[in-house]
């Protein structure tokens, strides 16, 4: 099988998917690549949170907004129901010095122009009226939104199918290799394909791709185990999460009194509703490789801070349990650049908890960049190179 | 199989028949999906909730791969059952926690 594409995307999970439909959108012929199934990886194994609130100021916090704006936009656009919503998110806070670390965070991000804020134990028990009593404080951000993640991937299979998009998927890439202004995608049953450009969107697979055409792309698996709940009705205005993650990662000699497992487990929880009226509870992070199993330890743990902060819960039920790998990169952000010497090869990749918030505006930028219109954004943050400086900068310190 | 008799029989709709009870996704839905693209049984689940409810798939996995297969061609015995994860059955998260 011989055929020249202008784009093939590496990867159908939201990124490539959102990659290939607004590639497709504008007149590319666009062929999508999978090993598996759609969605099988990180992006059918996650929340649904579009948050503002756990993101650094910054390149990252900057993207969301676009990426927000696109998400209404898309709800309309594609012949599928996404169920986008904007129903505000807390941080929930127990502890006079982690309120300090939020006050300070949150100030960062209002000056970067979020609108969120610190508000008291009044406040906290109106919008969350089954909230336990120990909680002294929370942050609040009407900003902070959802989405369904496996509706926007059906969406984008659907609308970018009608666009002209192809779909190949349970195919695997045995190697890739670089003409002189194309490249040549061989599979392991024999088959290939030829395209002017290529996207590797391959998330926690991203570095095996990489490593087919010579470079190193720094991305691991993490997992995250996520428990859900039987269908109930809502019991609070927004989705939570815990401060206690966000200090640990701002400041990690806060979070020394908690016990090993907790920490190994890289437990922050997180506990959204979706839209139809399954609570998620999440979630560990865990570097473990490829296992994507659930265990009762990591579970347990996630479910009795649910029942922690909502003693209600005691009374649901669980019905489920899933892992997924969120592909992380050495640095936390995700890698959105053509890669230096090897012209047409672009990386959309690395998005870890981010994914769903910034997958359509990492579908715009590589089409942007693609078809080489001006970027407004610093996108060297976001280069594969940055990681090459760092070591660069190790070494000559060394 | 039922269902192939069925869709023989003149004038009968079955496309309002419910396939998953626990979320009320009709037979339509899931030969939608398939339309829209679903080839495994594993995407007609995320794409239409078919096998997300309080039994897990208990009840209609079975006919799904059935219809999977008749609308899609791919043979029965070819088609991956969607995944199994714990619980088995739903557990009080009080009863979990403890």
């Amino acid at each position: 099988m011989k055929k020249i594409y202008d784009v093939a995307v590496i990867g159908g999970g939201i990124i490539g998917l959102s990659t290939a439909y607004y590639l497709a959108k504008e007149g590319k012929k666009v062929v999508l690549i999978e090993k598996n199934e759609i969605g099988s990886g990180a992006s059918g194994s996650c929340d649904d949170m579009i948050l503002f609130q756990s993101k650094k100021p910054g390149i990252l916090l900057e993207l969301a907004f676009e990426s927000l704006e696109m998400y209404k936009r898309l709800s309309k656009e594609l012949d599928v129901d996404i169920h986008f919503e904007n129903r505000g998110g807390m941080i929930l806070i127990e502890d006079q010095r982690h309120l300090e670390v939020m006050e300070e965070f949150v100030q960062k991000q209002r000056n970067c122009g979020l609108e969120v804020e610190i508000i008291d134990k009044k406040d906290v028990l109106k919008k969350q009226p089954y909230i336990k009593k120990g909680v002294i404080a929370s942050t609040y951000s009407s900003k902070d939104a959802q989405v369904n993640p496996l509706n926007v991937m059906r969406g984008f299979v659907s609308s970018g199918v009608s666009l002209g998009l192809e779909i190949k998927k349970h195919v695997v890439i045995k190697d890739i290799k670089q003409k002189k202004d194309y490249w040549k995608i061989l599979f392991d049953d024999g088959r290939w394909i030829e395209s002017e450009k290529i996207v590797n969107a391959a998330g926690a697979w991203a570095s095996d791709i990489g490593k087919m055409i010579g470079i190193d792309i720094p991305i691991k698996p993490k997992k995250g185990q996520i428990a859900v709940t039987e269908q109930i009705p809502r019991i609070g205005e927004t989705n939570v999460w815990s401060a206690e993650y966000i200090v640990a990662k701002l400041r990690p000699e806060l979070a020394k009194n908690k016990d090993d497992l907790h920490n190994k487990l890289g437990i922050g929880f997180a506990f959204s509703q979706c839209s139809d009226g399954n609570y998620l509870i999440g979630s560990t992070r865990e570097y473990v490789g490829f296992d994507k199993t659930t265990n009762y330890e990591a579970l347990k743990i996630m479910i009795n801070q649910a029942i922690k902060f909502f003693p209600i819960l005691k009374h649901a039920h669980i019905i489920r349990s899933f892992g997924g790998l969120r592909p992380a990169s050495a640095d936390g952000k995700a890698i959105i650049s053509e890669v230096k010497n090897r012209k047409g090869f672009y990386i959309a990749a690395g998005h870890e908890g981010d994914g769903i918030a910034l997958a359509p505006i990492t579908g715009k930028l590589i089409a942007d960049m693609i078809s080489n219109r001006n970027i407004y954004y610093d996108m060297n943050a976001l280069s594969l190179r940055r990681f090459e400086q760092k070591e660069g900068a190790k070494n000559a310190s060394a | 199989m039922t269902m192939d008799v069925k869709t023989k029989m003149e004038g009968f709709e079955m496309s309002d028949e419910i396939i998953c009870r626990c979320e009320e996704i009709t037979e339509s839905e899931i030969v939608e999906a398939i339309r829209n693209g679903a080839t495994t049984v594993n995407e007609i689940k995320k794409w239409t909730r078919a096998g997300m409810g309080l039994c897990q798939g208990r009840t209609c996995r079975r006919m799904i791969e059935r219809i999977l297969a008749r609308e899609t061609g791919i043979e029965l015995k070819d088609i991956k059952p969607s995944t199994y994860r714990q619980p088995v059955r739903p557990i009080k998260m009080g009863a979990l926690g403890e």
